[in-house]
């Protein structure tokens, strides 16, 4: 890759922002547009960008496949687990009112754990997509053949 | 406390256990939390069913939102009596899956099985459960996911699994694609989601072409999960090369949910009283369902591979089932429901028995069979059981649900449909008299070192038989539950919303 | 009588004992003698306990059992009548006989698998009495279905495939019918009638009429394959591969028995007589029975193969008492009972022979069976007493239920009947007399065949090493040829014991 020093130093330029920003979309979900689903897909773009330019071997340092899919499964129980809290403090199933003292804020903390989950589940399995197909690539190109 | 939230943590604890298969690395343990789960939603599901036997319907609000804005989970004598058919087919094949998939599947992948199963069975317990139309198809589209990655598991023995899963993804998603696309004709003229709430509207609004539209469209997305006759092309495929347990899993459990959720839609938010409803069981349902009877068993005479044979013979008897929807009375209504139950139990436990040669031969084929009776004793006989049930013998689940079937086409007059549904079941008996004449007829292989199947696959494939036979002599406990199933959808299809009462 | 045992008890031990005696037979396995005596001992119980039964009804003490309930309202119920009790005591009685006499030819003919064919034995013995017990139409259907199962393995027993081919009909033609014809025929009675009871006087009247009720009766008649009425028949010779035993006790007395008591069932207590002779619903099937019987002893009097010719003989003798039943007259009725006693007593002294025959001397087709009658005179002898007895010679058992077939036809204005009758007694002597005649009057085969020197016969005889069959084999046959004579002395008392639930 130190060849391509544009695409590198583009993407040391735009990953962060995008991280952030995915960050931004996740936690300013409950009051603006966004939210878990969404926040997710960008968050997992930047981790395919910088696979793209960094190559698969790098990616898989950076985001193993095993532990990705363990997020996978803990994004889901993270939601799970809030409506079984729910369930714990004496109401229905994803029932945020009881969360807290204050329904407002428990409501507040309820959408806010759940989308948390939500996004962890989308970025990591979208990440695994992407890591399955490009194993798939039969070998990494040489710099010197770009 | 637990009792209250039954309803939900029905659904949820599968849901729950899936993510922590996934996270387990031992095999072991993945199977445990399996069985743990399955054997949950059982006992969580006869309590469920003997409440609301005694006690009515039962509304559960998720997240305290009231329907119709929330999501519901609804349970009604219909759906209790599901969901007890799914749990009880879904245990016995946790029970036996582990040895079963123990050779079908490496090590590795199995946790990975497990929560595949456990998604598959979530999402069925779900759409049985909820009364909200949109969380239908969530529910849905989680276990046909689920499903098609199961079937495609099969490739370990068998690389056509793949493509056999495939075009099982393909037909499933064009079925869950037009049910969403009816979905959303009905909601752009109702604006609900909720079903009792649906079919309160579509009563005041009436018929339109738009409703008639969405109406086709959602039959048609069912008409394709459930296998009806001319689209059931992509589940002999399926059942032949998925792994035995889930052959055995998904024969008794993902057609019978479809089937239910059909006649949900066709009895509580449409109703038989809207003229193309009533219509659609008679010029469609009696037709295809008899053609189903018939072709489907005739192709079934000429199978070589059994488990393939099966899959047709399911094919057939989702014939019975619709032939018995297509009564339009409450006694077709019951042999339905007797009959999803019925044949759940018998084709699993056929199945389960395919297993269990698949297990010790590797092979399903027929010629595998050859002096399996002598060899495999336990697995034959339970075979040989199912088998009689099939042909609908006295003293087998099948003998009643024919009994109900036949006694529907009488109530409706229907003589040549009555004798028609006798005859099928005799192309029953010859497809199953050339394997019990393969099994204690002909002599096994020359060198044939075959054994019993081990006793953890052996017990459930037997609970399932000797519930087949129980539930022959004495039919109080189906026949009851499901005469108050086809009550609940055929006279009380939506007692109201205003009639619901939270636990 | 005995401390503690009540009709009801007794009635649950006629289907318990034979299920238990299959469970100690299998126990039994390895030990021949272990296992043959329980059969003996167990079928002697439930003959003992039929007896009791029989005894105690006569006091006036009726039993009846309910079990479960197999559907809503339609339990799977027993119930003590006349009729179930004649043909259950002639089916108990002759198990015993029966098992003496599969001793002897199973043993002297070394079969495999004799575990499984008493096992089998003994369930088909309990799905008789199921039938001969039953106090509805469900149970009945239950013990019916259950007896072609329980046979299956029987008619199979060679394995050859022969006995493939022809278990493969027994089984396919004896369930079509049932689950085409008698299925749908149960189902709609119980539309109709909303019971299923065996009721004197039956559960129809009122309830169906004109050629609906033709129609029912034909499904009932037609779906009791049992009872092989033509076009339906052509199991019971194919089922013939069966071992001798199995084709004397299953084709003689207990499957084809409990073909025509179903139909005696269906006539007696489902329509009534009054109700069929009002209806006229069973005039029809007068004509098809008819028929079956005259084509059938026709067939019979062609067939060289003496157990093939037997078993025509059975389809002939069988439509006697579908046709009884369809006179719709009480006379009729009666007939059909004591045939179903004669008939029982007659053609398994005649398989017996048949069979003792095969064993002494190899030979199953009746052109080879010259002369043998002097070599064998008891097993001949016992073959004429019984031939008598079908034919309907008095004093033989087989005259009482022509008398009363024929005064039937006479009360129902159905005088070709008679005719018919007339003509089948004389076919039926054509095709059973000729062997006992050849057996005892024509030289032995093989003396003009081969030129043998004067004085030679006697060698001849050696040299064939025909003797008298085993005792095992001969006594049985004997006991039940004596006996379809001497029933002749209690037809009268038989008929009025089933008069009282045939109604006025």
């Amino acid at each position: 890759m130190r060849h391509h020093i544009i695409l590198r130093i583009a993407a040391q330029l735009l990953i962060p922002p995008i991280l952030l920003f995915a960050l931004y979309v996740q936690f300013h979900g409950d009051f603006g547009p966004g939210g878990g689903f969404q926040a997710g897909v960008i968050f997992a773009a930047g981790l395919v960008l910088y696979g793209l330019v960094y190559g698969v071997a790098e990616i898989h340092r950076v985001a193993p496949t095993h532990v990705a899919m363990k997020m996978m499964a803990i994004g889901l129980l993270i939601y799970i687990g809030v409506g079984f809290a729910g369930l714990g403090l004496g109401g229905k199933y994803l029932d945020y009112n009881v969360l807290l003292h204050d329904p407002m804020a428990g409501q507040h903390l309820g959408i806010f754990l759940v989308e948390l989950g939500v996004g962890i589940t989308v970025a990591s399995t979208m990440l695994v997509i992407y890591q399955c197909f490009s194993e798939h690539q039969s070998r990494d190109l040489a710099d010197d053949e770009w | 406390m637990m009792l209250a939230h039954l309803p939900v943590l029905e659904v949820l604890v599968p849901l729950a256990a899936a993510p922590l298969c996934a996270l387990l690395r031992r095999p072991l343990l993945a199977w445990g939390v399996v069985m743990a789960s399955t054997t949950f939603a059982l006992g969580g599901s006869l309590v469920l069913l003997f409440q609301v036997l005694s006690n009515g319907v039962i509304s559960y609000h998720i997240g305290d939102w009231a329907p119709p804005w929330g999501i519901e989970f609804r349970l009604d004598a219909a759906n209790s009596f599901v969901l007890v058919l799914v749990s009880l087919v879904g245990t016995m094949c946790a029970i036996y899956g582990r040895k079963s998939v123990e050779r079908e599947i490496s090590p590795e992948a199995q946790p990975l099985f497990c929560t595949l199963l456990l998604l598959c069975f979530a999402g069925m317990l779900g759409v049985t459960s909820t009364g909200d139309a949109f969380n239908l198809f969530v529910f849905l589209e989680i276990s046909s996911l689920s499903t098609y990655v199961l079937v495609a598991m099969g490739a370990s023995r068998d690389k056509r699994a793949l493509t056999a899963a495939f075009t099982y993804l393909l037909v499933g998603t064009i079925g869950a694609t037009f049910y969403v696309i009816g979905l959303g004709l009905v909601y752009a003229l109702t604006g609900t989601l909720n079903m009792a709430d649906m079919a309160l509207r579509i009563t005041d609004i009436g018929d339109s072409s738009t409703l008639r539209v969405g109406f086709a469209f959602i039959i048609i997305g069912f008409g394709l999960k459930l296998a009806i006759f001319p689209l059931h092309q992509w589940l002999p495929n399926a059942y032949t090369y998925a792994p035995s347990m889930v052959s055995a899993f998904l024969a008794g459990t993902a057609t019978k949910v479809a089937v239910y959720a059909s006649l949900r839609f066709l009895y509580t938010v449409f109703s038989p009283n809207l003229h193309f409803d009533a219509q659609v069981l008679q010029t469609l349902f009696l037709p295809l369902g008899l053609a189903a009877i018939f072709v489907a068993s005739g192709v079934a005479i000429f199978q070589s591979n059994i488990k393939r044979l099966l899959a047709y013979s399911s094919v057939a008897q989702v014939g019975y089932i619709l032939v018995g929807v297509s009564f339009a009375n409450i006694t077709g209504l019951t042999a339905t429901f007797l009959h999803l139950f019925n044949h759940a139990i018998m084709k699993s436990g056929l199945l389960l028995a395919v297993g269990c040669v698949v297990y010790r031969t590797g092979s399903c084929s027929i010629s595998t069979f050859r002096g399996l009776g002598h060899r495999m004793p336990w697995t034959m006989a339970a075979f040989v059981i199912g088998g009689l049930s099939m042909i609908g013998i006295p003293a087998t689940v099948g003998f009643i649900s024919k009994w109900y079937l036949v006694l529907g086409a009488l109530e409706r007059g229907w003589w040549p449909v009555a004798f028609a549904m006798v005859a099928g079941s005799l192309l029953a008996l010859i497809y199953f008299g050339r394997i019990v004449e393969a099994a204690y007829l002909q002599p096994s292989p020359e060198g044939n070192k075959v054994t019993e199947a081990p006793l953890s696959m052996l017990a459930p494939l037997w609970v399932l038989t000797i519930s087949c036979l129980a539930l022959g002599i004495n039919s109080e406990f189906t026949v009851s539950s499901a005469r108050a199933a086809a009550n609940a959808l055929f006279f009380d299809p939506h007692p109201g919303l205003s009639m619901q009462v939270g636990p | 009588m005995i401390e503690g045992l009540t009709p009801e008890l007794a009635l649950g031990l006629t289907l318990l004992l034979p299920g238990l005696g299959a469970l100690v037979i299998g126990v039994a396995d390895r030990f021949p003698n272990i296992r043959e005596t329980a059969s003996l001992l167990i079928a002697t119980a439930l003959c003992g306990t039929v007896v009791w039964l029989l005894m105690n009804y006569l006091a006036g003490a009726t039993a009846q059992l309910r079990v479960v309930q197999m559907l809503p309202g339609l339990p799977i119920s027993f119930f003590v009548e006349p009729i179930g009790l004649i043909f259950a005591l002639v089916a108990s009685a002759l198990w015993i006989v029966i098992t003496v006499y599969s001793i002897g030819y199973m043993r002297s003919k070394n079969y495999p698998h004799q575990t499984r064919f008493y096992i089998c034995f003994a369930l088909a013995m309990a799905s008789t009495m199921g039938i001969a017990f039953a106090g509805n139409m469900i149970t009945l259907f239950l013990f019916y279905e259950m007896l072609t199962l329980s046979t299956y393995p029987l008619v199979l027993h060679h394995e050859t495939d022969a006995a493939k081919r022809g278990a493969r009909i027994y089984i396919s033609v004896l369930l079509t019918t049932s689950i085409l014809f008698f299925l749908p025929a149960i189902v709609w009675t119980w539309w109709i009638a909303g019971t299923l009871d065996f009721t004197p006087g039956g559960i129809l009247t009122g309830k169906i009429e004109g050629p609906q009720a033709a129609i029912l009766f034909a499904l009932y008649l037609f779906g009791a394959g049992k009872a092989a009425l033509m076009p339906f028949h052509f199991w019971l010779p194919a089922a013939m591969v069966a071992p001798t035993p199995v084709s004397a006790f299953l084709h003689a007395v207990a499957v084809v028995k409990a073909g025509v008591f179903t139909v005696l069932k269906v006539g007696i207590y489902i329509f009534g007589v009054g109700f069929l002779s009002e209806t006229h619903a069973s005039e029809w099937m007068i004509w098809v029975a008819a028929v079956s019987l005259i084509i059938a002893s026709f067939v019979a009097l062609r067939k060289d193969e003496l157990k093939a010719r037997l078993a025509y003989s059975t389809i002939a003798q069988l439509a006697y008492v579908t046709l009884g039943v369809s006179l719709a007259s009480v006379m009729g009725m009666v007939g059909g009972v004591l045939q179903l006693v004669a008939h029982a007593l007659g053609k398994i002294t005649l398989f017996m022979c048949a069979g003792a025959i095969y064993v002494a001397s190899g030979k199953r087709n009746i052109s080879e069976m010259r002369g043998l009658g002097r070599l064998m005179p008891f097993t001949f002898g016992a073959f004429l007493l019984a031939a008598l007895s079908i034919i309907g010679i008095p004093p033989s058992g087989g005259a009482w239920s022509k008398w009363f077939l024929m005064i039937g036809a006479a009360d129902s204005g159905q005088q070709v009947m008679i005719g018919v009758w007339m003509l089948s007694s004389v076919l039926s002597v054509a095709y059973l007399i000729p062997v006992v005649a050849r057996g005892f009057f024509l030289p032995l085969q093989g003396e003009k065949d081969r030129p043998q020197p004067q004085g030679q016969e006697v060698s001849t005889i050696s040299q064939l090493r025909v003797r008298e069959a085993p005792l095992w084999c001969v006594v049985p046959a004997c006991i039940t040829g004596v006996l379809s004579v001497l029933i002749y002395f209690v037809g009268p008392a038989i008929a009025e014991f089933v008069l009282p639930v045939l109604g006025p």
